[in-house]
């Protein structure tokens, strides 16, 4: 597996607190990569590290697989999005991209281009004239992605990426980022974790500067191996379910009215699973609400960081609600 | 790749276009071109009034040409007696009387005054992005030594064109306000001036950019940055009119490391050698304290 990103055993301090003890991390080139922990487990560190931004007390930043980064020799390779630094507030939107993309080593031709292409991309078009601060919270973080993605380079880390954007935009800008999948890595940091499930397929879990756990989104969630099913009347064929899926772990909550199915071995793959388990619901009558692969990434992070977070109250379950 | 030396100077131009856009650079210009303008009609008051009091007490009536007796006194052999007296160099008390007064008085304004402008205008630059993170969007396209040198010429290209707008709105004010004025000799001083006290000043924009560097703070920058000017005026202070030798030659031996040990050669010497070598103090001192400032940016979280 080439890596776009790696980190050795990082250690970041400010003054007396540590920010990263000790990080490894490995992000496959062309995935896009989501960092998820809570307030301070270090992500918006990792990310400053990875263009030189910030200088680690130990360990090593491998990008693109030529050492640390260089200004000289990845500028225009490697973008940040950061997350809560001002754009020059007197710049004018397309000037800017301009200046950034010049000094990415783009021609006056590629500018041009590039520019017109991000402007479009992040409908700013008919603000290209205006100076940054006049443009509202919104439109300067799509000003701010813009410059992320100028000159198509090969990794870009985005802090927060979709924070402050109207529902429409966030949606917008979520499926472009997912068309860049497997021409450019991206790496995303966000607490909003639906989006990272929704645009990741890669995913590390990070708390206290540690890395708790790195995998496939798909891994964490379980999405190729459990089918979860939400059921409304009828009386449930457990014992038919069982004996069609031998080699699946069977879970039934009666209070919620929630059949899981976990595949164990490779014997039996989600679709099949799914076809046996529909055909002895429907012969029996009962109806069926929903049907979810997998569980949410947020349970599977709730879960796998449960260990870290000893001082923290459980969350309260989704849709559930408290008195 | 790009050149480090295209990258230097698109920093450079877009400081410029920045100050422009930001309209800080119109008020740079605006406080050289007022300043420089309301001080030379205030010196020609001044001349005009001790003109009059002149010809009063010689029991004289009262010229119609202000300046002519100035120009008079300029060529007396007492007053040159007395200049070379307080500058301790006969030849250079010449060479500084064969230029027009309004050329002297703009030299001694724009020397005097153009630290202050600098230090008012570019202590800020780099740390004001540093605070507000905007350095973060630049920092991983453009080498950090890059960035800060192409502000600092951003700056210095703003100086030099403020100071020569300065120059002019002074000669236009003279133009206006005296009859007696060598027009052409007094706009070549002032140019000479302007580009002297340019010189001179860039050991200043080196001194603010290097600050900048060190504090995130834009006020704090600019409160370091006029300290430390107050500071190095104490050191000159002390250099000139200490009566303790060990105090007055400690303070000549730390002038030298200052801008103001070296402005009797980068501004009011006009022979070759001593402006070479005042100039070359004058650049060397602005790269030594950019250089301070850089060690610490250069290893600074951003």
């Amino acid at each position: 597996m080439r890596l776009a990103l790696e980190f050795r055993a990082v250690r970041k301090k400010y003054g007396g607190r540590v920010a990263l003890d000790g990080l490894d991390l490995q992000v496959p080139q062309g995935s896009i990569f989501g960092l998820v922990g809570s307030n301070g487990a270090g992500k918006t560190t990792a990310m400053a590290l990875t263009v030189g931004l910030l200088r680690p007390h130990e360990g090593s930043v491998h990008v693109l697989g030529n050492g640390s980064f260089n200004p000289q020799l990845h500028a225009g390779k490697v973008t940040l999005l950061p997350q809560d630094s001002r754009l020059p507030p007197h710049g004018h939107v397309e000037e800017l991209l301009r200046y950034y993309a010049a000094l990415q080593g783009l021609t006056p031709a590629e500018q041009r281009e590039n520019v017109d292409a991000m402007l479009r991309w992040t409908h700013l078009v008919d603000r290209a004239d205006s100076q940054v601060r006049t443009l509202s919270h919104g439109m300067a973080r799509r000003l701010a992605i813009a410059q992320a993605f100028l000159g198509q380079p090969e990794l870009v880390l985005l802090d927060e990426p979709l924070s402050g954007l109207d529902p429409r935009e966030a949606a917008r800008i979520r499926s472009m980022i997912a068309e860049r999948r497997g021409r450019q890595t991206i790496v995303i940091s966000s607490h909003i974790l639906t989006d990272i499930e929704l645009l990741c397929d890669h995913v590390a879990f990070i708390e206290q500067g540690r890395l708790v756990r790195q995998t496939t989104v798909a891994n964490a969630t379980g999405r190729a191996s459990l089918a979860v099913y939400t059921l409304r009347n009828g009386q449930l064929p457990l014992e038919r379910i069982k004996s069609a899926l031998p080699g699946c772990e069977i879970e039934w909550d009666p209070a919620m009215r929630v059949l899981s199915v976990r595949s164990m071995t490779h014997e039996h793959a989600l679709p099949q699973i799914n076809q046996k388990v529909c055909a002895a619901l429907f012969d029996a009558g009962v109806e069926l609400l929903e049907i979810r692969c997998g569980s949410t990434l947020e349970q599977a992070y709730f879960e796998v960081t449960a260990s870290q977070m000893p001082m923290l109250p459980p969350p309260p379950r989704a849709g559930v609600d408290r008195i | 790749m790009m050149s480090n030396a295209r990258k230097l100077a698109e920093v450079a131009l877009n400081e410029v276009s920045d100050s422009i856009r930001s309209r800080r650079v119109m008020v740079l210009l605006a406080l050289y071109m007022a300043g420089s303008a309301a001080a030379t009609l205030l010196f020609i008051s001044f001349l005009r009034n001790i003109e009059a009091q002149l010809m009063k007490s010689l029991g004289l009536p009262e010229s119609a040409n202000a300046g002519s007796v100035t120009r008079q006194l300029w060529k007396s052999e007492v007053f040159r007696g007395t200049v070379a007296h307080m500058v301790r160099d006969r030849e250079l008390a010449d060479r500084l009387l064969s230029i027009p007064p309004l050329g002297l008085f703009y030299g001694w304004l724009s020397a005097t005054f153009s630290p202050l402008l600098v230090i008012l205008t570019a202590s800020v630059r780099i740390s004001e992005e540093i605070w507000t993170g905007s350095a973060r969007f630049v920092l991983f396209r453009c080498p950090r030594l890059t960035w800060v040198i192409g502000k600092t010429a951003g700056q210095a290209g703003q100086m030099l064109i403020a100071l020569l707008l300065s120059a002019c709105a002074a000669w236009v004010s003279a133009w206006l306000r005296l009859k007696a004025f060598d027009a052409g000799p007094t706009a070549w001083a002032m140019m000479l001036f302007a580009f002297k006290a340019w010189v001179y000043s860039l050991a200043f924009v080196g001194l603010a950019i290097g600050v900048s560097q060190i504090f995130s703070s834009p006020n704090v920058a600019t409160a370091v940055g006029f300290i430390t000017l107050f500071g190095m005026g104490v050191v000159h202070g002390i250099a000139a009119h200490a009566r303790q030798p060990i105090l007055k030659e400690t303070a000549q031996t730390i002038e030298l490391l200052l801008p103001g040990g070296h402005m009797m050669d980068a501004v009011w010497r006009f022979d070759l050698p001593h402006f070479i070598s005042g100039c070359a103090f004058s650049i060397a001192l602005g790269i030594f304290y950019l250089g301070l400032g850089y060690m610490f940016f250069s290893r600074r979280d951003m």
